[in-house]
């Protein structure tokens, strides 16, 4: 077999890559997609996860349930100020307490050279770590950090966005992106519309907080660590402590949340593997609930002024958007104009985005980072621009679609967005709409407002997948996937037995283990699915391949008169009917394998998701109260693999999105600037008593110019446009717009004061 | 002191331990999780004579002469139908949160046979679900209610 090195582009949360990919001669990634009339017997089924039972039983072990002979417990001195000067600290007095193994300081010298500071005497966020400490139990560790007797002595610190744009205190440049002149057509547009649109800090809020769990043998590390990418976090150690990738195991086979807040090692794997190195014994490291709420990350703050500008007959002429961004201490520039600058038509468009050093904790990657934010507010200012124009919504939203990728000038890949309008209409009962702001029997005021989605979710190479048929005819499929509550593997296993031709009890599909070096991407940006699945589907169809060869020379038969379903291979003329392990006990302890890597990305398209939810709410004016009654999601992103686990990230999106619109925030004390409800109780996240009905369809064809399954990431889709949907919503039942989000009762009474 | 845990005696050193960490830690039964320590999750509850209660709030001490079931406790009756409506009906992401899902709608198909949904509502209104499982939650403790009795 010959293999020839293509180069393409990878994709990741709108960032592309120049990649180079092997592609084997025989393994033809673009005739092989999965069309719309292909006859799929699993993909596309409902199929309950591989792991359930474990789940739901208790028996899945997180890297917090890690317990190691020997192993030593750290806690962490952290900030109590969001600027502070470290005056002193009795590192000595914690070595002297019982138990105590290790002391690390802000001087400490390390066994490594930090790229960042680990440890800081001069605190630039609360709850940025100052010292850690490791000792026999977990009370002795805590016992040496009050010992430390640290004295921070309190600098003046910067919280408030305006007050850093102020200062010109940015965490890079500034930046702007521009097409046409947006200035001179909003001028000349007939109807204009100004909207400013505050959102809050958001926090990622994972009930398995950042933990890890690492130990030395000789020269060579593994680490459990709760992290969505364990090949990311296996590379940084690699190159942390001077190691070789194949000296460092990094395992994540069960994951208790993350939605974009775990990335790589993470401060916690490292200060696991350092303290594990000093000590010559296991180390556990985990946040407490509150360092979790302060350090965990989050979607940070920002400010969003949109001005629009529009012809009578409803064409978005003028688009001008800035956007204040609260990056805090380290980020990067979250895509948070996107929506602005694609979601519509538009030839004369400006956005700016100032990101700014609040000395915060740095932002971090939550769940459509970026594009949910600016989504909140865009399509906030759609609306605003439609009532203006006395036009329906939908309607506006509908005049102003574009075929094309305004960004690249690329035609989109698949865009099935007017029928998940139409769909969405339909389910919601959007033409009754009107009827809602009637007057009710209970005396509350009802609206129903929509919002547009726009994400990416093409992945790209390199994924990798190995199959593995036994001879008891079960398959076995490696992966590098870190299932983080998606259901990516029972999916992987899906495609598998499709491929292969088995039932999905005969296939098992494993991941969370970087030992068997089968790369897999991080578990982020929706790329999952379209990256490691078509790995899967290619390693399965050279299995499949081989016992078909297998089949033909036992039955001498030609190969092309046999095929492989439901786990038996038939011939044609059925003459042959027999159990795939009737061809496969052939083998004895031979298996059939078969390695399988994703292919290149298709040049001349922008690839994106696409999507449509409607929310109807009840306001309830005496008490400020927004009660959500139903949303309908309704999204394009090809082909669905397993809708059970669909519709559960569906639903997932939506009330973390509800949240947002509704209760999360992060509440900061100006005295201090660190946040005051850092814990579960203060800091709102849904219950089931906040779940409104909800109702999910998908657009029904796959993406044909996505290789191999036709079908794009979800993980994203879901969040991105419910809270504008919701602020619609609220704004339709009353008239009046909340200037920031979340909508408090707070904030509600006064909106409609 | 003796805790009776799963219907196992066993003789341990409480002080002013939490059950939580006695039950993780002493016993080694690792699927109730600790995830805020403040009663405010649910992740760590476990059944106290039948009745869900938060073990990261409960002194070990005080279930001393009572009886402890966690979800490993679990493994049969109203238990085993909730955790295979559970998986059927997809109420389970990351699973983190799941094993005390699962306990605290046992104690409610123990209590209350044939739950309406305002009353599974109130029963799992303190098991916080990050993924966001609640409906198809919902919908697993009904499918559970109609496979029991």
């Amino acid at each position: 077999m010959s293999q020839r090195l293509i180069k393409t582009q990878s994709e990741f949360e709108g960032r592309f890559q120049d990649v180079w990919v092997l592609v084997d001669d025989d393994q033809d990634d673009t005739a092989d997609t999965w069309g719309p009339d292909a006859q799929l017997r699993l993909v596309g089924r409902p199929a309950p996860r591989q792991d359930g039972a474990a789940r739901a039983g208790g028996r899945a072990r997180f890297t917090v349930d890690v317990r190691l002979p020997g192993m030593l417990h750290a806690a962490v001195l952290r900030s109590p100020v969001a600027h502070g000067l470290v005056r002193r600290l009795d590192l000595e007095a914690a070595r002297r307490q019982p138990g105590v193994r290790a002391v690390l300081g802000p001087e400490s010298e390390l066994t490594f050279t930090a790229r960042n500071p680990v440890l800081t005497a001069e605190p630039r966020y609360g709850g940025q770590p100052v010292a850690v400490v490791a000792a026999e139990t977990p009370e002795q560790a805590a016992a040496a950090i009050a010992a430390l007797a640290a004295e921070i002595e309190t600098l003046p610190h910067v919280i408030d966005p305006e007050e850093a744009l102020r200062e010109q205190r940015f965490f890079g440049e500034p930046s702007e992106r521009t097409r046409g002149d947006a200035d001179a057509a909003l001028a000349a547009a007939d109807v204009r519309i100004e909207l400013a649109v505050e959102t809050p800090a958001h926090l990622q809020s994972p009930l398995e907080p950042h933990a890890a769990v690492a130990t030395w043998d000789g020269d060579r590390l593994t680490a459990w660590i709760s992290t969505q990418g364990m090949f990311a976090a296996r590379d940084e150690l690699a190159k942390t402590f001077g190691l070789r990738k194949e000296q460092v195991r990094v395992i994540t086979e069960f994951f208790g949340g993350g939605f974009g807040g775990k990335q790589g090692a993470g401060w916690e794997g490292t200060i696991a593997a350092e303290l594990a190195r000093v000590t010559g014994r296991p180390v556990r490291v985990v946040n407490d609930r509150h360092a979790e709420q302060l350090d965990g990350g989050r979607r940070p703050g920002s400010r969003q002024t949109i001005r629009l500008g529009a012809r009578r007959d409803g064409t978005i002429v003028a688009v001008d958007m800035d956007a204040l961004v609260s990056t805090g201490q380290g980020g990067w520039a979250s895509p948070v104009d996107v929506p602005a600058f694609t979601l519509y038509r538009c030839e004369d468009v400006r956005t700016m985005t100032f990101p700014l050093r609040t000395d915060l904790r740095p932002m971090n990657a939550f769940r459509a980072p970026g594009v949910m934010e600016g989504t909140s507010a865009f399509e906030q200012a759609v609306d605003e621009l439609a009532s203006a124009l006395e036009l329906d919504p939908l309607e506006l939203r509908r005049r102003n679609h574009v075929e094309v990728d305004q960004r690249s000038g690329k035609p989109y890949s698949g865009k099935q967005l007017l029928w998940c309008y139409d769909r969405a209409a339909e389910l919601a009962g959007w033409s009754e709409r009107e009827r809602l702001r009637e007057p009710h029997a209970d005396g509350l005021l009802r609206g129903m407002g929509c919002a547009t989605q726009i994400w990416w979710g093409l992945g790209g190479p390199p994924s990798h997948a190995t199959v593995r048929l036994d001879s008891d005819g079960h398959a076995l499929v490696v992966t590098g996937i870190q299932d983080i509550g998606t259901g990516t593997l029972t999916a992987a296993g899906v495609v598998a037995a499709e491929e292969l031709g088995l039932t999905l009890d005969r296939v098992r599909a494993i991941g969370g283990d970087t030992a068997p070096n089968v790369y897999g991407p991080v578990a982020a940006g929706s790329q999952t699915t379209p990256s490691v699945l078509p790995a899967v589907r290619a390693g399965a169809a050279k299995v499949r391949g081989t016992l078909l060869q297998l089949a033909s020379d036992m039955f001498e038969i030609a190969v092309d008169d046999l095929s492989v379903s439901d786990g038996r291979v038939r011939s044609r003329d059925g003459a042959i009917d027999v159990d795939v392990a009737e061809v496969t006990e052939r083998l004895g302890n031979a298996t059939i394998d078969g390695s399988g890597s994703r292919g290149p990305n298709p040049s001349g398209f922008a690839v994106h998701t696409f999507g449509c939810q409607i929310a109807q709410v009840a306001v309830d004016a005496a008490l400020g109260e927004i009660r959500v009654e139903r949303i309908v999601a309704v999204h394009d992103v090809g082909r669905i693999v397993n809708p059970l686990a669909a519709s559960s990230q569906v639903e997932g999106g939506v009330l973390q999105g509800m949240a947002f619109a509704l209760s999360e925030e992060v509440v900061l004390d100006p005295t201090t600037g660190v946040p005051v409800n850092a814990t579960l109780d203060d800091y709102k996240v849904p219950t089931i008593a906040d779940v409104p009905e909800i109702t999910i369809d998908f657009a029904p064809l796959p993406d044909t110019n996505v290789p191999t399954l036709g079908a794009k990431g979800l993980g994203e889709p879901p969040i991105i446009p419910t809270a504008a949907a919701i602020a619609n919503a609220f704004a339709h039942a009353t008239g009046c717009r909340c200037s920031a989000l979340p909508m408090t009762r707070a904030r509600v009474l006064e909106a409609l004061a | 002191m003796t805790l009776l845990v799963n219907g196992e005696r066993h003789q341990l050193e409480l002080g002013t331990r939490r059950l939580v960490d006695v039950l993780r830690d002493d016993l080694g039964l690792l699927g109730t999780k600790l995830a805020c320590g403040e009663g405010a999750c649910g992740a760590c509850a476990v059944l106290l004579d039948g009745r869900p209660v938060a073990s990261c709030i409960l002194l070990a001490a005080a279930a001393e002469g009572r009886e402890v079931t966690t979800i490993e406790g679990l493994s049969s009756g109203i238990g085993a139908a909730v955790q295979e409506a559970f998986v059927a009906e997809d109420a389970l992401q990351c699973g983190f949160c799941t094993p005390g899902q699962v306990v605290s709608a046992t104690a409610l198909l123990a209590a209350t046979a044939r739950p309406t949904r305002e009353e599974i509502r109130v029963a799992l209104a303190g098991n916080l679900c990050r993924c966001g499982a609640y409906p198809k939650l919902e919908r697993a403790v009904l499918r559970a209610a109609g496979s029991g009795s």
